[in-house]
């Protein structure tokens, strides 16, 4: 397999984006997004909040009311950048009647593959997909899981710079599941862009270099998981019995109640003190201070949001603490 | 050209995977080796060594090369492959349009490099493959049976080819309008014989005024040549009073009738000229193949009386009938397919705009 570049540029560059059905929903609101070339780039959001819409834009299924920017350096929709992406949408219906090498192969052919490529890749992909023995079978005796893998056995046969997948994991056993995701590691380590549009946050969490979250039609957060979470990093100290007086009005202070710590022994009441920001190095003179103190420290750790308690953090309205409601702005 | 051959091979796949297709192919063979194993003598016509007296079909009124031509174009063409075969079509093909706009299909390829507008046609234009495919094997079937049996190699029974699928063509632009607005087969197919039966209506009754028409016109003739020569119909003897009475009458009850005719040719012809003249189409065929061949026709001297609706009174019957023959086969193939196409074009650009536009 070859390394893809988009000469320096971004694969996917879109600024402004908007839809509207009607005069009431507001699918898309000034959407930009920007994902680099080689990563593999995480859509999130809540039912309805767009992610369909904005992969759709960019795979001209959808007509955007206005599209500013490009994907693969050529403008949003053109015959150029399709050219250059493999697409596995969500619920594809591949015709029945065709077997999964012809499939395959007509992908291939829709995507102006010579013959002899199309037909080689074909072979190869669905080998790769696990497929190997049953691609002269037809797609209608295929599983779920199985049409899934002739799907994105299908997206890549034009050997995609950008490859867009919508879900690519439904219906598909873990077993599967972690077969795909070892898949686009593999695309990545190939050079290619994955755009990965999914509602499974630890599939995410686990190959995505960057994600992009969606609410109500506006993008409320983009950047790599650490940059994310960057905000919420903490130091958390347990300590046997109350909270020193030192502690600073920065430091939350948290009563574990009594009985709660199980298997430290401890028999009365803790303390959880959580240091925002504080790294490892600049946690040892509040342990220094604590030890000198004589005090029993229970645990220490860093701790971080997790990409659940991101996602919640950008589905909650600041103003009402509420979760705000799936669906697109009215 | 690649993305033209590719879905061009997936829409043979999809025929090919469909029962209907074949039961279709198996019963052109069949209709074509019952018109080979009828065979014209000069007794009448011959089935299975049978024969069957006939003093109007038989070889020395009809020629075997103009008998089989003419059980090509009035059984197999008119009938199988304007009608039954039609029918089968249209049942087999009505569902290519919804599936293609179908979530889940239509993603797969409005992903691909290929313009809309382009996609929508060659996906309309795999719809009548069907029909072409069913006629080729039908007109190579029978071009193998004439040959054989009247010794004759027409060449020319391949136009069947184009003006069969020209006049599907017809009817499936309809089913896929119908199609690409509503996502449906049923409907599609449903609304596409509501409107086939429109259209033969409208035909049927352009042909009825246009016979009326002409009837009126033979009979305005007639009782005028009647008036002028003031005698008998056979010449004999002379009219009298009361008779000429009666046709001066029956004169201006044809002229007046005639300001009718016209009003009438005038609005059926008119809206005739809007809708596809699927009848018409097919007797393209009849006029390219037997216009030269030598069919038997009536003795204009014959016979008399309405045999027809609205036919006339006072005008031989082989006249009658030559003169709407000729009135038929008067109109320019210009008209019948220009007018056709036109309707197929302003169809198909209907479609192709809701089809480009639509967000999926």
């Amino acid at each position: 397999m070859k390394a893809h570049s988009t000469d320096g540029g971004l694969a996917v560059d879109v600024d402004g984006v908007r839809k509207n059905y009607g005069r009431r929903i507001r699918a898309l609101q000034g959407v930009s997004l920007h994902v680099a070339p080689g990563e593999i780039f995480g859509l999130l959001g809540p039912n309805g909040a767009g992610k369909s819409t904005l992969v759709k834009v960019l795979m001209t299924l959808v007509r955007a009311d206005e599209a500013r920017g490009s994907v693969l350096g050529h403008p949003v929709g053109s015959s150029a950048a399709l050219e250059g992406i493999g697409y596995l949408p969500e619920h594809h219906r591949f015709p029945a009647f065709l077997t999964g090498r012809q499939a395959v192969e007509f992908s291939g052919a829709m995507s102006k593959v010579d013959r002899p490529t199309r037909k080689r890749r074909a072979a190869e992909l669905l080998d790769r997909v696990g497929l190997g023995s049953w691609m002269d079978r037809k797609l209608g005796s295929y599983s779920k899981g199985m049409k899934q893998r002739a799907g994105l056995a299908a997206a890549l046969v034009n050997d995609p710079k950008l490859v867009v997948l919508d879900e690519p994991t439904d219906g598909v056993d873990p077993v599967g599941r972690r077969e795909i995701r070892d898949l686009l590691v593999e695309m990545r380590a190939e050079g290619r862009t994955v755009l990965l549009n999914s509602h499974l946050l630890s599939e995410v969490e686990g190959v995505c270099d960057r994600v992009g979250i969606l609410v109500q039609g506006r993008l409320a957060a983009q950047g790599t998981i650490d940059e994310l979470t960057a905000s919420s990093r903490r130091y958390e100290i347990v300590i046997a019995g109350e909270a020193p007086v030192w502690c600073d009005a920065e430091t939350r202070i948290e009563r574990v109640p009594a009985g709660t710590l199980q298997g430290v022994g401890i028999a009365g009441a803790a303390t959880r003190l959580m240091f925002l920001g504080l790294d490892a190095h600049g946690a040892q003179p509040l342990l220094d201070r604590l030890r000198a103190e004589g005090r029993t420290v229970v645990s220490v750790q860093t701790v971080r949001e997790s990409l659940e308690d991101l996602f919640l953090r950008a589905v909650t309205d600041p103003s009402t603490g509420l979760i705000l409601k799936p669906g697109a702005a009215r | 050209m690649t993305q033209t051959a590719a879905i061009f091979l997936s829409a043979y796949r999809e025929l090919s995977a469909r029962r209907l297709f074949w039961l279709a192919l198996v019963i052109n063979v069949l209709v074509v080796a019952l018109f080979a194993s009828l065979g014209i003598n000069e007794q009448g016509i011959s089935f299975l060594g049978w024969t069957f007296d006939s003093p109007f079909y038989n070889s020395t009124t009809t020629s075997p090369e103009t008998f089989y031509k003419s059980l090509f174009v009035a059984l197999g063409v008119d009938w199988w492959l304007g009608l039954i075969a039609t029918l089968l079509a249209l049942v087999t093909t009505c569902g290519i349009i919804p599936d293609l706009v179908a979530p889940g299909s239509i993603d797969l390829l409005l992903a691909k490099p290929i313009g809309r507008a382009r996609l929508f046609l060659t996906k309309y234009a795999t719809g009548l493959l069907f029909a072409a495919l069913q006629v080729t094997v039908f007109s190579l079937a029978s071009f193998a049976a004439i040959g054989l049996r009247g010794n004759v190699w027409e060449w020319g029974l391949f136009l069947a080819v184009p003006i069969v699928t020209f006049f599907y063509s017809l009817l499936y632009c309809i089913c896929a309008l119908v199609g690409m607005l509503t996502k449906s087969s049923v409907a599609s197919l449903i609304l596409t014989l509501l409107a086939w039966t429109v259209i033969f209506s409208v035909n049927l009754s352009e042909s009825i005024v246009v016979a009326g028409r002409i009837a009126n016109s033979l009979e305005t003739v007639a009782i005028e040549k009647e008036l002028t020569a003031g005698v008998t119909e056979d010449g004999s003897e002379p009219l009298e009073e009361s008779d000429l009475e009666t046709l001066r009458s029956d004169l201006q009850r044809a002229k007046d009738n005639r300001v009718d005719w016209d009003r009438a040719y005038f609005w059926f012809h008119g809206i005739k000229s809007f809708v596809p003249k699927t009848g018409d189409t097919l007797e393209l065929l009849d006029r390219w193949l037997l216009a030269s061949a030598s069919m038997p026709t009536r003795d204009p001297d014959s016979e008399r009386g309405p045999q027809r609706a609205f036919g006339p009174r006072r005008v031989k019957r082989g006249e009658y009938e030559r003169a709407l023959k000729e009135e038929e086969r008067s109109r320019s193939i210009a008209w019948v397919l220009g007018t056709s196409a036109a309707f197929e074009a302003g169809i198909l650009l209907l479609a192709t705009v809701v089809f480009v536009r639509r967000d999926y």
